[in-house]
Parts: structure tokens; sequence; C-alpha cells
């Protein structure tokens, strides 16, 4: 465990770089939206700008660069695998804590402003208008864990398997979804699919499922990075 | 022997088609410092992957501080690594590096690798994607001394240093070697430069080892005789020849043997003209001596002719 | 260090030379093995080795916990055991190369005088 956290203060021993870089893209997408908001003023219904997304996809990339330039670093300086994965998932993890804290804060200070004044809708979730602060919490924080979890998993199978791993996975990947719309176009299901996701809650879809996803692909990704070389 | 500290047994590495090592076997001793001798290619780097756990061997055993180091932090803490291909996370700088390098190992000596910052000449301040071959060099060099790890490797740790900064390098760590005793493995093909400073050679060549010798015992055991073919036949029937050059009736040849005074005396009485072979040359020979599907014993004959 | 030889073989005789030129005094103290390692940029392995050779045959002593030291008439018996090695080592190939020269030995011993003379 000590060797673990050694992993995670050695991914933050140029902390102004992580926190900076997540941060400072969502904070320009943010000032551009507030802008145009700004001067156009007579927006029509409540719109959400999607900026929101853009700390998601830093962090999923954030989480792929662990596995490619991290890992290569960390094993080179003698830590085990063990403490790589578990030291990655803490610091991480903190970062997911912290950030869903921060975009709560900025969601509900959101609202309280009328959308910053111009009727803006940044932080505030599309389509999820639950008012139970836990799970408004975790729909913010969930999501963090799914794409990194992700990006762990998709960059590990290069890292252990190379090109032609990538290759297989995505080949599987597309048979897998291909051969489902396939089957639901042949099967007429896509009326049912879409009630489906319908009748699903925001919770279930931002925070159930996600939760239920991340956890396969952390199993997935302890199993690849056990037989990893750097 | 001191202390063992490293056993390795019938290790071999095949990377498809590829054998990278071929059943080899040898031990390392506390607190001494060893050359890993070879070409390119030969296996060296392979061999200190799987010592300190980034690769994984085909078949064969090896304990290092008397366990497996796979996944074994007790092991891993006391090993410092430094390989020419090392590559670090695009964000960080020099002084990043040295940070997280002291969080890991556990002998880390601030102030050696402040006074090695300053002794290369490197810039603290500098993204480590923007260093030169040979500041990278030495950013390893600086991390694999003041780690101070009991069981240290260095994987050809001089690429693009000058010849001022590799004197630097062999000079501290000869003082830090005599001053903080540890095992060091210094892996290099520029044998000449560290030839004084290693105790003992391990030599591989395709995978397998020709040599497992103290550094002394090497010298003078190889020596080059030149002159008339009938004398230089005459004296390398006393020993194992490794290479022979003719020029009209003149013979020059390189023979391994258990040399003594008394064999430069013989030599001499022959009418022969005495060459000293060092470490470098002995090395050469022996690795072009093995060629294709010779045996993996030194001491087999490669004849050329000169006209 | 030179090629060819041992280096501990070389450490000894350059420990040798000192002593027999009065560079290390008898009863004086001789350099560390890290302080030869350094100075001669080896392995401090092989400086001790090459110490120890000197221990070993009387030349050198060990003061436990203070260092080495010249022993007491060891520059004598250095000189008695030089001297024996002289022929092997200076006058065997004088005479080979002589002998490939046709210069006989009564002429070489008129060179050896008459060099002598005019220096």
């Amino acid at each position: 465990m000590n060797r673990a956290l050694t992993v995670a203060r050695l991914q933050s021993v140029a902390w102004p770089s992580v926190v900076g870089w997540s941060w400072g893209i969502l904070a320009s997408s943010f000032l551009i939206n507030l802008a145009i908001f700004a001067t156009i003023r007579d927006a029509d219904l409540e719109p959400t700008t999607g900026g929101l997304a853009s700390i998601y996809i830093v962090m999923f990339i954030a989480c792929i660069n662990v596995i490619t330039q991290d890992f290569p670093f960390a094993i080179g300086l003698g830590m085990s695998r063990r403490s790589f994965y578990l030291g990655s998932v803490i610091h991480f993890g903190a970062q997911a804590i912290g950030y869903a804290g921060v975009l709560y804060l900025l969601s509900v200070l959101e609202e309280a402003t009328g959308g910053w004044g111009v009727g803006l809708r940044f932080f505030g979730l599309p389509f999820f208008l639950v008012e139970n602060p836990v799970l408004r919490y975790l729909a913010f924080a969930i999501p963090f864990l799914l794409l990194g979890f992700i990006g762990f998993a998709i960059a590990l199978v290069f890292k252990r398997w190379g090109v032609n791993g990538m290759l297989t996975l995505g080949t599987v990947a597309l048979v897998l979804f291909g051969g489902a719309a396939v089957l639901a176009t042949w099967q007429r299901w896509w009326a049912a699919i879409g009630d489906w996701f319908a009748d699903q809650s925001g919770g279930a879809l931002l925070v159930g499922w996600p939760a239920l996803l991340t956890l396969p692909l952390a199993v997935a990704s302890w199993l690849i990075i056990r037989r990893a070389t750097p | 022997m001191s202390p063992v500290v490293v056993t390795v047994a019938d290790l071999t590495k095949r990377y498809g088609d590829v054998t990278a090592l071929d059943g080899v076997s040898f031990s390392l001793g506390e607190n001494r410092i060893y050359g890993l001798l070879g070409r390119n290619g030969a296996g060296k780097t392979t061999l200190m992957q799987i010592l300190t756990a980034q690769q994984f061997a085909t078949s064969g055993e090896v304990a290092v501080f008397g366990q497996h180091p796979y996944e074994n932090e007790s092991v891993l803490s006391r090993i410092s690594f430094i390989k020419e291909s090392q590559t670090y996370p695009s964000n960080l700088r020099v002084h990043h590096v040295l940070r997280a390098a002291s969080l890991v190992h556990p002998r880390w000596n601030e102030e050696l690798a402040q006074q090695l910052v300053d002794d290369f000449r490197l810039p603290p301040r500098r993204n480590v994607r923007k260093l030169s071959r040979g500041m990278l060099s030495a950013l390893g060099i600086i991390v694999g001394l003041a780690s101070r790890a009991p069981l240290t490797f260095f994987d050809e740790p001089y690429l693009g240093l000058d010849a001022v900064a590799r004197q630097i390098f062999y000079d501290r760590l000869l003082a830090d070697f005599t001053e903080h005793p540890r095992t060091i493995v210094l892996s290099t093909h520029l044998i000449d430069e560290v030839s004084d400073l290693i105790e003992h050679v391990l030599l591989i060549d395709k995978g397998r080892l020709l040599l497992d010798v103290e550094a002394e015992a090497l010298r003078g055991q190889v020596l080059t005789v030149a002159g008339p073919v009938a004398a230089v036949d005459e004296f390398a029937r006393t020993g194992a020849e490794l290479h022979r050059a003719l020029l009209g009736g003149t013979a020059r040849a390189t023979v391994r043997g258990d040399f003594g005074p008394a064999d430069h005396d013989r030599a001499r009485a022959l009418g022969l003209d005495l060459e000293a072979s060092s470490l470098q040359d002995i090395v050469v020979r022996l690795t072009t001596a093995t060629n294709g599907s010779a045996p993996s014993t030194p001491g087999v004959t490669r004849k050329e002719v000169l006209r | 260090m030179e090629d060819g030889r041992p280096i501990f073989l070389q450490i000894a005789e350059l420990l040798e030379n000192s002593i027999l030129d009065g560079t290390l005094a008898e009863e004086g103290q001789v350099p560390s093995t890290n302080e030869l390692a350094a100075f001669h940029r080896i392995n401090p392995a092989t400086a001790a080795k090459g110490v120890n050779k000197l221990v070993d045959d009387g030349t050198l002593y060990k003061k436990r916990g203070i260092g080495m030291f010249v022993s007491a008439g060891a520059r004598a018996k250095l000189r008695g055991r030089r001297r024996d090695e002289f022929a092997r080592q200076y006058v065997q190939p004088l005479l080979a190369e002589a002998r490939k020269l046709g210069i006989d030995p009564a002429e070489l011993k008129h060179m050896i005088d008459t060099w002598e003379e005019t220096r």
C-alpha cells in the first residue's frame, strides 16, 4: 500500500500541469460560452452547451497517458505492477472525487445565479433534473471513473499486445456492435430500445449503468497489467 | 566469494522465433562491479529486464536477493535499473524526474544528486522532451548513482555523452562505490573505457554466456604473438588459438591460455614478438571467433589469409 | 594501466618502485586502497589485491585500524629480488636482439663499455 501511495505521489510531481490541463480547457470553454451567451442573450430555450464534456475528455486522455507514459516510467523506477495499478487508481480516483465536487458546486452556483446572469446552462447536466444531492454528485463523479477505466483498458491492450491487439479489439467491437445493430434492425427492436432508454431515469443512465460497466473494466485492466511489459 | 545477490539458472528468453537468451547461468556477488559485455543485440538488455521483472522469462530461474523479483516490492525497492531506452512522461522537467526517483529509492541521496546535476551541467528546469541525447543519459546516470541501490544496473548509460562527461561518470561511480559499496552491473560495449573499473566480466554473445571470469584472470590470459609461422605454431600449441592472420611466411596468432611470465620468455626465446591484449581485444576475439553454428565454447579457430 | 597484465601486479610493482626509489620510506605509511583506486581509476578490490600481495610477501605490514606500512628492511629485500629479475627482464631480450643482428657477446660487452663512457 505504501508503494501504491508512492506511485500516486510520483504521478503528482508535476501536479500543476495535471490540474491545469483539465481545468484550463474547461475554463476556456466556459468563458467562450459565457461570452457568446452574453452577446446573444435572447436564447430561446434553456440550452445545454456540451462544453462540460471537455473535462471528461481531458481526463480520458490523461488516463491513456497514465498507461503509455507513466507506466514505463514507474516500472523503470522499480515499482511493481500491483502498486502501479493501485496507485494510479488512487491518483485518478482522487481527482474524480475532487473534480466532481467542484463541478457539483459550480452547478449549484449556476442555478443560484440564473445561469451566470445570462441564462447559460454549462455545468447543469442534460436531461437530468434529480434533486437528490447525492445522486447529483455521483452523476458528476461516476462518468469520470467509467471514462478513466475505458482509457486504462484500451491503452493496456495496446501496451500488452501492440497494434495487433488494438486491431483485434477494434474488430471484435465492430462485430459485436455491428452485429447487434443488424440484429436490432432485423428484429425491429429499435423502438423497444428507444423506449428502454427513455424509461431509464437520469440516475440510472449517469450513475447506475456506468458504475456497473466500470467494474468489469477495472478487473480487466488489472488482469492485463499483471503481464504487461513497459 | 561475497554473499550472492543474484542467481540465474538456465535462463532462456524467446521472442517468437528469436532466442534472445539461451540457457544462461551465473551469479552475482555483493559489493562488486560487474562488466556485462557483448555486442549490440547480444541479449544484455533482455537479461537485465528479466532480473528487474520488466520482462518475463520463457524458462529458467532467477533469484534477486534470494527471491523472485516479479511483483516483489522488497526486491524491487533495492534495485536501480538505468536503461538507455528509458522514457519519461512528457510533462516532466528534470527536477520532477529527480523528485520522482527520490520518492521511489529509499537510499536516495539528494546532495549527491544535486552535485551530479552541477557536474553534468544539467538544466534542472528543462522539460525532458527538450533534453539532448547526452543530457538524457546524464539524467539516467544521476538517478542511478544517487539512488544508491544495493543492486544497480547501468545499460549503455553513456550514449551521446562526450569524453569529458563519460570520465565524470566513471570517476563519480568509482568514488561513490568506494564510500558506499554495492553491486553494480555495467552493461557496455565501450569496454576499454571501463575495463579498469570492472572486477568481474560476463560476456554474452547471441544469447549465450561466453565468459564468466575475474577481469584480472582474463588479463594476460590472451596473448598475441607474431613471427615465423613455425614458431607461432609451436607457441600456439600451448593454448587455444582464437585468431590467426598470415602474411607470407609470417603469422600473427591470438592465443588463449593460462600464461605467466615463463610463457612470455618462451615466446621471446622462439623469436616471437609479443603484443598485449586489452580486455576489448579479448572480447572482440572471443565474439568473432564463435561464428554461425560454432560451439559456444571459446577457442574456435578462424583463419584469415592476407595476401 | 597498461594492457595485457593483471592490474594488481602493476599496482604491486608501482608500490615496490616507490619503496626502491625511497618515495615510500621504511616504516612509512602506504596510500590506502581507496586512494590508490581513485588515483589510478581502478576497481578498489583490484587495488586491495595488489597491496595484499605485498603484505603476503612481507614488504608491507598492516597496523589494525590505521593502515598499511612499509616493513623494515623491505628496500634491501626488494633490491635483491629485482636484481635477480634484471637478467630475465633486460639481459635476455638484449642478447636475443643482438643475436638477430649478428652481434656476438664480446662485441656486446664492448658496446656496453663504450656507451657507458660516452654518456
